[in-house]
């Protein structure tokens, strides 16, 4: 569109060695002219290029997080705004089905895990109690989303190391070891797949088991 | 056009939660080149990406342009703080400046590229891709390099348009689109 395009600058400008007026101007003129903006963009994917070679450095979470609530503001906000209330809803559930030992174990767990308290508060959960198996069982329930993406075991006097073996539709895998606190042991998982049952394994034997439907 | 280019020209917050899940190492190791200091390199990648999806923008292009287009500011942020600091601290650019090209066993950002980014760069006559090299890695200016080198500044600018056209020519050939 202009009589003169852009000088080599077009490629200089994404190295960032230019100085400032003449970067300004580059920003000035592609701002208007396609063609040069063709070409500055064409410069950068070299210059993206040119980076890969870097040592790799890996950022913090808290980078990630940072950015997130940066772009994100009121939902942040609101999320937070929205642990108390979700935290007292979810201990009155329990109490209403009958898990009132565990409501407590729940709730502090929930304002300690942010992300479980972002996928509980986004999403319904489903519950079941556990079949209890073998001559020493377990009693435990478990909690979990309709969407499958988060699963909560809670087990009432553990009586030893408890272990939860998840079976999906295409694998078993072990989803590691229940934290034991007082009188209860639980375990908040978000597995990749939906989780079909769940087995608690106590030094080898099983001691309970569920069917989880969606 | 490309969901992820769509959603950051529409400045929806998931536009630059991806740009960052997809790139979030080679930005931050772009900033680091430069800026030694982890919490102040993570500071640049952070005002540089808030600032480019806050601002109006007319993305159309491609998801390679967008990377492109945000290593670019990353880079600028970056060298921009380095250069406001060494008004202060006159030895860190200095050190900053001296920092020698990366050394060759730490692993690259992305190896694949990298293999293919050296092949483009041997391929270059000496003189250009000398001036690239201490451009880029360097982190030098044009008037620096033209001193070490001992050429006219014209030369050097011609130099290194030259480089990043062939390597443009090159990297952008079939195979090349990596997404
Ligand atoms: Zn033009």
């Amino acid at each position: 569109m202009t009589e003169h395009h852009l000088s080599e600058d077009a490629e200089l400008y994404p190295l960032g060695i230019l100085d400032d007026d003449a970067a300004r101007n580059v920003e000035l003129h592609i701002a208007l002219c396609s063609d040069c903006a063709q070409r500055v963009a064409q410069a950068q994917a070299v210059a993206a290029s040119l980076a890969a070679a870097l040592p790799r450095a890996m950022p913090s979470p808290a980078l990630e997080r940072r950015l997130r609530e940066s772009v994100r503001p009121r939902q942040a906000a609101k999320l937070r705004a929205s642990l108390l209330p979700f935290a007292l809803a979810a201990a009155f559930a329990l109490a209403f089905l009958g898990l009132g030992w565990q409501a407590l174990v729940l709730r502090e767990r929930l304002q300690s895990d942010d992300v479980a308290l972002v996928t509980m508060v986004h999403s319904h959960f489903n519950h079941v109690s556990m079949a209890p198996q073998s001559a020493n069982p377990v009693a435990a329930k478990i909690l979990y989303a309709r969407d499958g993406s988060w699963i909560y075991i809670i087990a009432d006097k553990p009586g030893g190391a408890l272990h939860a073996i998840a079976r999906t539709a295409s694998a078993t895998t072990d989803l590691g070891a229940l934290t034991s606190s007082g009188e209860t042991a639980t375990l908040l998982a978000h597995p990749r797949e939906r989780i079909v049952t769940i087995t608690l394994q106590r030094a080898g034997t099983n001691v309970a088991s569920a069917k989880l439907t969606y | 056009m490309d969901e992820l280019v769509e959603a950051f020209a529409e400045r929806r917050p998931s536009g630059l939660e991806q740009a960052y899940a997809l790139w979030s190492p080679l930005f931050l190791s772009v900033a680091r080149h430069i800026i030694s200091d982890r919490a102040n390199a993570e500071d640049c990648v952070h005002d540089a990406l808030l600032r480019v999806w806050r601002a109006p923008n007319r993305f159309s292009g491609s998801r390679e342009m967008l990377k492109g287009y945000l290593v670019a500011c990353v880079r600028n942020e970056a060298l921009t703080t380095l250069r406001r600091e060494s008004r202060h601290d006159a030895r860190a650019l200095k050190a900053a400046r001296l920092d020698p090209v990366p050394a060759v066993d730490a692993p690259s950002v992305d190896p694949v590229e990298t293999q293919r980014l050296q092949g483009a760069l041997a391929r270059l006559p000496e003189d250009q891709r000398i001036a690239l090299m201490l451009a880029y890695y360097g982190n030098k200016t044009q008037v620096e390099i033209a001193k070490e080198v001992d050429a006219p500044l014209g030369t050097i600018k011609s130099r290194i348009s030259m480089a990043m056209r062939k390597l443009h020519a090159e990297l952008a050939s079939p195979g090349g689109n990596r997404w």
